[in-house]
């Protein structure tokens, strides 16, 4: 079917990122039991910021919109930039459905504001023993792959990577090719607080 | 050195390197034989051949250290990595080849050089990233036991008369038309017709069995020279760690920052350059399992002793 589709110029219908963030919100009881692993908490959207009007607009619409999710699900929000300058919205939640859901509303909000392709990618953390291990879901790709950052420099362990990407390969949809597993060191996910909160611009 | 002597030799490896290179001789001096039957026109391909492979030869570090892109370091730039390449270079008993430094996500290592004297050992920046100290080690030790076995020689040598054959291949029917057979008449004419293509045959021929010999001697050589790395460095897991690390798909895992790679054209995310992770000068290498056991071996002959 896939070389018919290409021959004849036929697109596969593609998944949503709605539905592949719902993927981790389910699979969340798997990555606990077959995985061992626990959300922090805490988990963020990168964009790359843009300056225009347009953008800040759609920004502000952006947090308006998250205000009232947040106010719902009892999440904290904050929109920081890190040091690449890339802007990360940031929730702090106790449950992953309701960290999904904060993420997939800001997407959504950018991409009414048609800065769809400002998106970079969803990051979403956990930990197990102590250490931690991140589920990045890159959206131009459409898929997610797992990252475990080592505390020391720009390190990750690679071996864990794979064991988990493994075990995970029939609840979500993977990054295949694992050249593609790029890291995202430093995410500021620290950060919390009140949306209304301008981290940056020095505002 | 007594650990030397714990291991014993591995008969079956060398005995598989010496049969490989006794076929391709026979393959070769067979070759030549038809080469010279064939007349004059044929040795001058053969000589320019040679003339080309003595330049590879005489420039093989600076050939490969440039078509990588790999610049030489001092030790003000990288005194982790000089100092860790003198105290192997004393280990192996070789005199210290010079640094290159290679910028490359792609964890990589080689040596190349005609002889120790003149040998570069040469790593990305990949590689640096992902092993640790023992583990890098290894890898250079891998390396340098090629420069002390000279396979950077044994190889070239073991490719020339392939690399005649190739030529041949590639380019003898021009040669063959464009003439060169001397002697005139129409005699002489056909039976110059007869020589190349019984030439071009031959060089078919030699180029396909050689390919494989080569191939086969570069697998047996790529094992020595972890045997050598296990041995002198008395470490060989830590170079089945460095492999496990950097081999196959591990090895394919960036270690850079998706947000740095963002910064590029939309028509990036090409895959990164796949292929052998560890790879030195040659193009063959045995697999990572067979690598891995041959090390196993190792550490538990080292263990026992």
């Amino acid at each position: 079917m896939k070389l018919l589709d290409a021959i004849l110029g036929r697109p596969k219908q593609p998944r949503s990122h709605e539905e592949d963030l719902l993927a981790l919100a389910t699979a969340g009881v798997s990555l606990e039991t077959q995985l061992g692993l626990r959300s922090t908490g805490r988990g963020g959207l990168a964009l790359r910021p843009v300056s225009a009007s347009a953008f800040e607009a759609t920004e502000d619409e952006m947090r308006r919109l998250l205000e009232t999710g947040a106010r719902e699900d009892g999440s904290s929000l904050a929109v920081v930039m890190d040091a690449y300058g890339y802007l990360w919205v940031v929730v702090h939640d106790e449950q992953l459905e309701d960290i999904v859901s904060s993420v997939y509303a800001a997407t959504i909000a950018m991409a009414d504001g048609g800065f769809r392709d400002q998106i970079l990618a969803a990051l979403f953390e956990f930990e197990r023993d102590g250490k931690k291990v991140c589920w990045v879901y890159n959206f131009k790709r459409a898929r997610f792959y797992p990252f475990l950052p080592l505390p020391a420099g720009q390190r990750r362990d690679n071996a864990e990577e794979l064991r988990f990407a493994a075990l995970m390969k029939e609840e979500l949809p993977l990054e295949e090719d694992v050249s593609h597993w790029y890291g995202l060191w430093g995410a500021p996910l620290g950060a919390a607080g009140e949306i209304s909160e301008r981290a940056r611009r020095g505002e | 050195m007594s650990r030397q002597r714990q291991i014993p030799r591995d008969i079956g490896l060398t005995a598989r390197m010496i049969l490989a290179m006794f076929l391709l001789a026979v393959l070769y001096l067979a070759f030549v034989g038809v080469l010279w039957s064939a007349g004059l026109s044929f040795i001058l391909i053969a000589v320019i051949a040679g003339g080309m492979l003595l330049v590879q030869y005489f420039f093989s570090d600076q050939l490969i250290l440039a078509s990588l892109g790999a610049h030489e370091v001092t030790a003000e730039d990288s005194p982790d990595l000089h100092a860790l390449i003198e105290r192997l270079a004393a280990q192996f008993d070789l005199p210290k080849p010079r640094v290159a430094m290679i910028e490359s996500d792609v964890p990589n290592a080689l040596a190349t050089g005609r002889n120790p004297r003149n040998a570069v050992v040469a790593v990305t920046t990949g590689i640096l990233q992902r092993l640790d100290d023992s583990e890098l080690e290894a890898v250079i030790g891998h390396e340098l036991t090629h420069v002390k076995n000279r396979d950077v020689a044994v190889i070239t040598i073991a490719s020339f008369f392939a690399t005649v054959a190739s030529f041949i291949v590639q380019l003898g029917l021009w040669f063959g038309l464009l003439g060169g057979f001397g002697g005139r008449g129409r005699d002489d004419e056909e039976r110059g017709a007869g020589a190349v293509v019984l030439v071009y045959l031959a060089s078919i021929l030699v180029w396909i069995i050689s390919f494989f010999l080569i191939r086969a001697l570069s697998r047996y050589r790529e094992l020595a020279a972890d045997r050598g790395s296990a041995i002198i460095t008395g470490a060989p897991s830590q170079l089945a760690s460095a492999l496990l690390k950097i081999s196959g798909d591990i090895g394919r895992i960036p270690n850079v920052d998706l947000r740095k790679v963002e910064g590029a054209s939309a028509l990036m995310f090409f895959p990164a350059i796949s292929g052998e992770s560890l790879a030195s000068i040659f193009s063959t290498h045995p697999s990572l399992d067979q690598r891995l056991e041959q090390l196993q071996r190792l550490q538990a002959q080292l263990e026992a002793a």
